[in-house]
């Protein structure tokens, strides 16, 4: 007898393309789109999925995490400093206190239960998508992202001739990391000026990347290691905690909005 | 003649001085530095306000964060340049006004933020009363010696500031501090790594919710009354509290281990302290 129930390769193929259409129909319209999938992006969207907000996370490679896998040195313990030890409790992470104030997790663990914790919130996930391009409306603000499929910018142009599609939101979350993709795309146009890394280094300059996380833009929020180069804070490196501590505010911000908005 | 010259006496007479509270930070014991200062200057009124950037009019918040992005020292190496203040900085801005933001990890440039609570706070005059404002944020001024920013602990002036952050981050850690750091960052950056360099040089230098900060204020305290007083409010000799420590060794040597005056401000502090003269004005 076998083991597995009876089906067929069509079967399979619809089930797959059927559920993507769907999941695609209410992804053109949503209300907010979170660009990558990392820590910041992940916490961001878990937030407001919880709140009921209807999030799609785009991710460019296959996995989810960004760098949360993996610590300093490719030695893949995780350091959180309090207070964002208390989201690790909320996810349901078993941690270790190396001292006062400063905790241990696996990497691995951490990562993959803020993983299912985003998913199981409601959050959408496309990834092995690439974010392309902004949506703009009245005065410049951000609406939407203009997506593609990744492995569409790794081939030569001459065999990949594959438009994009466009995305509509009433936010736009940027998570992109250092690279601060989205608002780049603002930078493009000439509607904003990134003043790059500050030179100093300072303690404290994690507490201001979860400051300044917010609105960066009308329509765009920045959470992450994208607030340090938009708002060009002063180096050192912002840590994890930093990192879900700013999607969070960045979720409370976006909420906020669109509560209002309501 | 001599009506003249009495009135001017009067005019140039510190009369009071206002200490303004940091935006957010409650570490510091204002009234342990009141003490202080009362101490060796018994006929000052000693009035503590809140903070003037937290305190600008409604009407004037939207100006005052777009001056206070522009103050901010986005690249050390160069003099401060104008720039079109982005929607998100404004906004944190404007919290901060209001008090909804911490201010930490941001430099601004010393004499704008003077500017700025000079216009909008509208402190800072008459002469008679000495303003030091106590602040949360990271202050810097321009040097023309090395062409780049330096953070400073206090940016002298009318009024003087103090920076809170700037007591930890402007003067230098020890030698072996950086080499420690450097050794340690070539493993990758960690917070395990950054505990550790703490825990191996705690006492050697003034950390953040430090308990030695209040002392520290006192010394920095005394030395922008000097200067609202001579101009002159530095000491060569490393042990008073008028030394310009560049190093948080210096620093915590002059304020904390030692604290006291040498001979000569002692005698200078105590002549003041009987009549608190302002005496540049009649250079």
């Amino acid at each position: 007898m076998p083991i597995f129930a009876k089906s067929s390769e069509s079967s399979v193929t619809r089930a797959i393309i059927s559920q993507f259409a769907k999941d695609m129909q209410g992804f053109a319209e949503t209300d907010v789109i979170v660009i990558g999938g990392g820590p910041s992006g992940l916490m961001a969207a878990r937030d407001l999925a919880l709140k009921g907000v209807r999030v799609l996370v785009v991710e460019r490679n296959n996995y989810l995490g960004g760098g949360f896998w993996i610590g300093g040195f490719l030695m893949n313990t995780i350091t959180i400093r309090a207070p964002a030890h208390k989201i690790l409790d909320e996810l349901k992470i078993k941690y270790e206190m190396y001292e006062k104030g400063l905790y241990m997790t696996p990497g691995p663990l951490a990562c993959s239960k803020l993983i299912a914790s985003a998913c199981e919130a409601g959050v959408s996930i496309l990834n092995m998508t690439q974010f392309d391009d902004i949506v703009l409306r009245e005065k410049n603000r951000v609406a939407g992202a203009v997506i593609n499929w990744t492995p569409v910018s790794a081939l030569p142009r001459q065999i990949t001739c594959v438009d994009p599609v466009a995305l509509e939101s009433k936010l736009v979350i940027d998570a992109t990391g250092h690279d601060a993709m989205v608002v780049r795309k603002l930078e493009e146009r000439g509607l904003i000026k990134i003043p790059g890394f500050g030179a100093m280094w300072i303690e404290k300059s994690e507490d201001a990347v979860v400051e300044h996380s917010g609105f960066c833009h009308p329509g765009l929020i920045v959470t992450g290691m994208a607030v340090s180069t938009t708002f060009g804070l002063p180096r050192m490196g912002p840590t994890f905690g930093s990192m879900l501590l700013s999607g969070r505010r960045g979720a409370d911000v976006a909420y906020k909005h669109l509560k209002g908005k309501k | 003649m001599s009506r003249t010259s009495t009135s001017k006496a009067r005019s140039d007479l510190l009369q009071e001085v206002r200490i303004y509270s940091p935006e957010r930070s409650v570490r510091t014991d204002i009234s342990e530095v009141v003490d202080f200062i009362r101490a060796s200057f018994p006929s000052l009124k000693i009035n503590v306000k809140r903070s003037p950037l937290t305190s600008i009019k409604k009407a004037n918040t939207e100006d005052s964060a777009i001056r206070l992005v522009q103050a901010r020292v986005k690249d050390p190496t160069r003099r401060l340049q104008s720039f079109e203040p982005m929607f998100g900085e404004v906004e944190f801005e404007r919290r901060a006004i209001l008090g909804e933001a911490n201010v930490g990890g941001i430099v601004y440039d010393g004499r704008l933020l003077e500017e700025i609570m000079i216009e909008f706070a509208g402190i800072g005059s008459p002469l008679t009363t000495a303003s030091l404002v106590l602040t949360d944020r990271l202050v810097s001024t321009y040097s023309e010696d090395d062409v780049r920013h330096h953070l400073r602990t206090v940016v002298f002036g009318f009024p003087s500031i103090i920076s809170l952050p700037g007591i930890v981050e402007a003067p230098a850690k020890p030698r072996e501090y950086y080499m420690l750091k450097q050794a340690l960052e070539a493993e990758g950056a960690s917070e395990l790594h950054f505990e550790r360099l703490k825990s191996e040089f705690r006492d050697r230098f003034i950390d953040y919710d430090d308990a030695r900060t209040t002392e520290v204020m006192k010394g920095l305290t005394l030395q922008t009354i000097m200067y609202h007083l001579t101009l002159e409010p530095f000491c060569r000799n490393k042990s008073c509290r008028f030394f310009n420590a560049h190093w948080q060794e210096e620093l915590i040597e002059g304020q904390v281990t030692k604290g006291v005056l040498c001979e000569e401000h002692l005698r200078r502090v105590k002549s003041l302290g009987k009549n608190p003269r302002i005496g540049w004005t009649a250079r």
